[in-house]
């Protein structure tokens, strides 16, 4: 079980992540969860690498975890007022208490205008040879300039495959953000998280 | 490169249906892919570590529009403008550049990208307005 719930919030951390910025662009994010402390930082290298660092830490059982991660964009089409992505995103790491290494490879794609925004994500996990995928559809009620805050309403939705069994998750989020600073909120009733990203 | 006004220090360009006022040492950028602030914020920084934009305009030398779409940018005085090394901002923060527009030593140039995404210069007629 306690594998199971890592694995749900690395994952929820992936498809909420901005998986890479500008050139010399650095991410600074935390995350708590009624189960989770999450803290990350993540420097991209070029508009197209970004290499990070990350510490997990779960609350109940006082484990915590360090990874490392490497996102790198494959594909980007830019066109008039929409944007879509490739990513390919890898991650390794271990366990602070017993040195228990772990390691994670996965596809993200995009695509977002002004106003709507699809996502869909799929990440194999090897230490328990699990697979998870999930997917995004967002919707922003109203346009906002560069200055102003942005609202965006996210239907989220969670599959894992573990030993031959799937499991589904929904939950609702509510992102804003303004400038570079972007907050999140997600609740299904029973479970919930908080985010918090900056780039700079 | 083509130079079709000539002896004007104030320009009009248009992108997306808007109408953008031109000062002389002054660049607007149209740009694709951008869609929301948090992803332009990179286009700010990366201005912001060139030594060829002039931080007392604007916002910090960077405007941005997301609703047409387009970046302009106040250029230092003594700086020769070269649509490369704005290019490579705007792409190294991840966006493309559909055209460009310069306006320095009273002299309008557009440029707009062929298919290779390299800037080629172009014909462009559009309305002026004298500065006094």
């Amino acid at each position: 079980m306690l594998r199971f719930l890592l694995v749900c919030i690395i994952f929820l951390s992936s498809i909420s992540a901005h998986p890479v910025v500008f050139k010399n662009g650095k991410v600074f994010w935390v995350s708590q969860s009624t189960k989770f402390n999450d803290l990350r930082l993540g420097i991209s290298q070029t508009n197209k690498w970004l290499v990070g660092g990350r510490i997990l830490q779960d609350r109940r059982s006082d484990e915590t975890f360090a990874l490392l991660n490497n996102n790198y964009l494959a594909k980007r089409w830019n066109s008039k007022n929409a944007q879509a992505n490739i990513y390919i995103l890898s991650s390794v790491g271990v366990n602070t208490k017993n040195s228990e290494s772990m390691g994670t490879v996965g596809v993200h794609g995009d695509w977002e205008n002004r106003q709507l925004m699809v996502m869909q994500m799929i990440e194999y996990f090897s230490h328990n040879s699990s697979w998870m995928s999930g997917s995004r559809l967002a919707y922003s009620p109203y346009k906002v300039d560069y200055t102003k805050m942005s609202t965006w309403l996210i239907a989220e939705y969670q599959v894992e495959y573990k030993n031959d069994n799937l499991s589904y998750m929904f939950i609702p989020v509510v992102r804003v953000f303004k400038n570079n600073y972007l907050f999140e909120v997600g609740s299904n009733g029973d479970d919930s998280f908080l985010s918090f990203m900056i780039h700079f | 490169m083509l130079f079709l006004n000539l002896g004007f220090s104030q320009s009009k360009v248009t992108i997306q249906d808007k109408e953008i006022m031109l000062n002389e040492n002054e660049v607007v950028v149209e740009v694709l892919g951008m869609v929301c602030s948090m992803c332009a914020f990179g286009i700010g920084e990366g201005f912001s570590k060139t030594d060829f934009i002039d931080k007392s305009k604007f916002n910090e030398g960077v405007m941005v529009d997301i609703d047409a779409q387009y970046v302009q940018l106040a250029i230092n005085e003594s700086a020769n403008i070269n649509p490369a090394n704005i290019v490579k901002v705007i792409e190294e923060a991840g966006y493309d550049v559909s055209t460009l527009f310069i306006l320095q030593n009273k002299k309008l140039t557009k440029f707009s990208a062929d298919k290779l995404g390299i800037l080629q210069p172009m014909a462009y007629n559009q309305s002026q307005s004298k500065n006094n």
